[in-house]
């Protein structure tokens, strides 16, 4: 990326936050309603040493990393099944293009009305919300896999396991790393909607009750802290995925 | 095959009834098809009200995320330094869960309409004005040194060839930007406020009124069925031309 | 060339420098040329010297750095529809538009009235020989075709120059020849004055009058040659020794150009 590029997104970023403050101490803004970035940092600072907040944001953690421990593998396992047998592909992937076209989100109230209002509900909201993602994504990888190479291979007498090892994995690797990225990203936001709509921990309880009783800085804080977590981890994996899909480049 | 299909339907409604019928799952749980027609029967009129807040919050939703996402991307497409500024950008918020910033527009904007409208039209807003972008840089230059060599205005440039060669790209984002408004402004509403369908949902859940929660969520299913068809008519007038080309290669 | 025939576009010292990164490169250094009316004019030399930039100063459409482009004896500074059109490698019709609609295009913008779009661009198509295309699509037709509806609809505003960016470029070989003639029909009936640009050195002999000769970097005219060889030409003329002598002469002064360029580049700096 070109210096002047980079240059210009700090200094809108800046912009966007000393406006933002001098908005505010000029009376602009009400600061009931938007509190300066100082007055929100001081807020988060709090948080941050708040065991009450920690306590929540520990519960909201636990559940999305529960969800992405449990859903992933299953949908890599299921994924790369539809991609390897081509009959299971073809049969699956129309019920997996209609669950990803049909948002899941308004299915919440049923996923409370069965599993109750507890972790499980939570944990099995969370795991719908990864595995489509990740499985389709596994899916289309297989397709990557370059079959030229599998049958020299197999002619040279490779067995399974070193077939699987040194073509699959490299091949299959940046699509789904992909998947990966998005699933825990749609994992993030299925628990935090969960917490929204019912809960009686998480984050998403926070917010929701600081909305309605309008605790701005504190409101402000959590959700700058989400956004900017979740925008970290979004960058550090397709790091990754870059980094990955280089190296196969280089190989080929 | 429609038969068939129908067929397969019945059977799966009759397998559906028959399940709440011998209580193979507590009435919480589940509601049978003729629970939910008997809410419909019973509560239609509230619905209605229901449905009429929901829509008319899409509507005005759906204005100003096509408005402003189809501006904003010709924009980054038109100005290169503009959009290589404001497409990472865009990609990084892409991961912000956006449904954390509802309790904030609830605060900025009340718990009416307008804070739903405000979410929805955020949340659609994205992907519009990303495909726009791509869909506006994708066209060949030369079509642009052709526009104002015929001596079209920058307006006409933008309006009468850039747009149109753009369609199938912006295309796509409007069908994606259209259901998260349109699931955006359910949603909002089921997480606070005084109507709508969401909300409906939500008061129901409260009050374990199941069929009625059942009822709910078809509306909006239908809500968003009904969005997507609309949106598939209008792509199906405005890139016929493609789906040609693409058939004749 | 003969003082009785008018100048319908002239260049005057025309350069242009961009920067890149701030360091100043000279795409195009002092160049002058006349083109009198009617006549068929070439633009030939290496990929990348900058002959796309120098087309589209003609046109009003890139501004110069120094000199000045002359229509009619008028400064331009903005693109004149009315007099100039301007051809690309890509046909670049509006593929949702049928062909009609299409060369009818420029005439909208311009306000001309529907009745007598609907009648130029039904002559224009029947100059072009493709009057049975009319209602149908770009995407149904040959590349070559949607050249020939490029062409129609530039000749649609009934401008006096036509200026072609490589318009042949992307087409095959066979095509190629074929458009040429047709191009040389066309004009041989419509006597617009034509500026041509291509890298091929055997096409823009076959259909000029006056063939220019650009170097690289900067971009320079460096020869004018004078190509005055019998018309109507057929294909036969490209084999003849005339023909050969000629582009001969014009492969000279591009070779020459480059080893000059490899060697004294430095000093020249």
């Amino acid at each position: 990326m070109k210096p002047s590029v980079l240059a210009a997104q700090a200094a809108f970023v800046l912009f966007v936050i000393g406006a933002w403050e001098y908005g505010d101490a000029v009376g602009l803004f009400d600061p009931k309603i938007l509190p300066p970035p100082s007055q929100v940092a001081v807020a988060l600072k709090g948080l941050l040493q708040s065991a009450s907040f920690l306590g929540d944001a520990a519960d909201t953690i636990v559940r999305v990393i529960a969800a992405f421990l449990i859903g992933a593998p299953i949908a890599l396992a299921t994924g790369f099944v539809m991609g390897e047998n081509l009959d299971v592909g073809r049969s699956l992937s129309p019920i997996f293009n209609l669950v990803l076209a049909v948002p899941q989100s308004i299915f919440l109230p049923i996923f409370v009305l069965v599993f109750g209002l507890g972790f499980t509900e939570k944990l099995i909201f969370g795991i719908t919300h990864v595995f489509f993602v990740v499985a389709i994504n596994a899916a289309a990888a297989v397709r990557e896999v370059p079959h030229g190479q599998v049958l020299l291979a197999r002619s040279f007498g490779a067995g399974r396991f070193k077939i699987y090892r040194s073509i699959y994995m490299p091949a299959m690797a940046p699509q789904v790393m992909t998947g990966l990225r998005l699933g825990i990203i749609f994992d993030i936001i299925g628990i935090l909607l969960a917490e929204m709509y019912a809960s009686r921990s998480g984050l998403g309880v926070l917010l929701l009750r600081w909305g309605e009783s309008y605790a701005v800085d504190k409101l402000m804080a959590a959700t700058v802290l989400i956004s900017l977590v979740t925008i970290l981890i979004n960058e550090l994996m397709r790091v990754f995925e870059h980094r990955i899909g280089r190296w196969r480049q280089a190989m080929a | 095959m429609s038969v068939r299909r129908l067929i397969v339907i019945v059977i799966a409604l009759g397998v559906w009834e028959a399940v709440r019928r011998f209580n193979l799952v507590g009435p919480l749980l589940l509601a049978s098809p003729s629970e939910i027609v008997a809410a419909l029967v019973k509560s239609w009129p509230d619905y209605l009200v229901a449905l009429r807040f929901t829509v008319s919050e899409i509507v005005i939703a759906l204005a100003f995320a096509w408005a402003l996402g189809i501006g904003a991307g010709v924009v980054a497409g038109v100005r290169p330094f503009f959009g290589a500024v404001s497409g990472p950008l865009l990609s990084s918020l892409f991961a912000v869960p956006l449904i954390t910033w509802y309790p904030l527009f609830m605060v900025w904007f009340g718990i009416g309409m307008a804070s739903k409208i405000a979410y929805a039209v955020v949340s659609g807003f994205f992907p519009i004005a990303i495909n726009t972008m791509n869909g506006v840089r994708g066209v060949d230059p030369h079509y642009f040194v052709f526009g104002r060599a015929i001596g079209c205005s920058r307006l006409q440039v933008v309006l009468r060839i850039l747009l149109p060669m753009a369609m199938p790209s912006i295309a796509s984002g409007l069908r994606i930007g259209t259901a998260l408004v349109v699931i955006g402004v359910i949603v909002a509403e089921m997480l606070a406020s005084l109507g709508g369908v969401g909300y409906q949902i939500s008061y129901y859940q409260s009050v374990y009124q199941t069929g009625h929660v059942y009822l709910g969520i078809l509306f909006a299913l239908a809500c968003a069925l009904a969005a997507n068809w609309g949106l598939s008519v209008i792509e199906r007038r405005f890139t016929h031309w493609r789906e040609l080309q693409i058939g004749e290669r | 060339m003969a003082p009785a025939i008018p100048v319908v576009i002239e260049a005057r010292g025309l350069g242009k420098i961009f920067s890149v990164e701030r360091a100043p490169i000279v795409a195009l250094q002092d160049i002058s040329f006349a083109v009198p009316e009617g006549r068929f004019v070439s633009l030939v030399g290496p990929s990348g010297c900058g002959k796309s930039t120098l087309l589209q100063m003609l046109a009003g459409l890139v501004p110069s750095t120094t000199g000045e482009v002359l229509v009619d004896g008028a400064v331009v500074r903005r693109p004149i529809p009315e007099k100039i059109s301007v051809m690309f490698q890509d046909a670049t019709l509006l593929p949702w538009k049928r062909i009609a609609e299409n060369i009818e295009f420029p005439l909208e913008i311009a306000g001309v009235p529907a009745a007598e779009r609907h009648a130029r661009a039904a002559g224009m198509l029947a100059l072009v020989g493709l009057s049975e295309f009319a209602e149908r699509y770009p995407h149904e037709l040959s590349g070559g075709m949607r050249q020939r509806i490029a062409i129609a609809r530039g000749l649609a505003p009934n401008p006096r120059i036509l200026l072609m960016d490589e318009p042949f470029g992307a087409l095959d070989e066979q095509t190629r020849i074929k458009m040429g003639h047709e191009l040389l029909r066309i004009w041989a009936k419509t006597k617009k004055t034509i500026f041509f640009i291509t890298h091929s050195l055997t096409e823009a002999l076959f259909l000029s009058d006056i063939v220019l000769v650009m170097s690289h970097r900067p971009g320079r005219i460096v020869g004018v040659i004078d190509a005055a060889l019998p018309r109507p030409r057929t294909y036969d003329i490209i084999g003849s020794a005339e023909f050969g002598a000629v582009r001969n002469r014009i492969w000279k002064l591009i070779s020459q150009d480059d080893t000059e360029a490899g060697e004294t580049g430095m000093a020249s700096l």
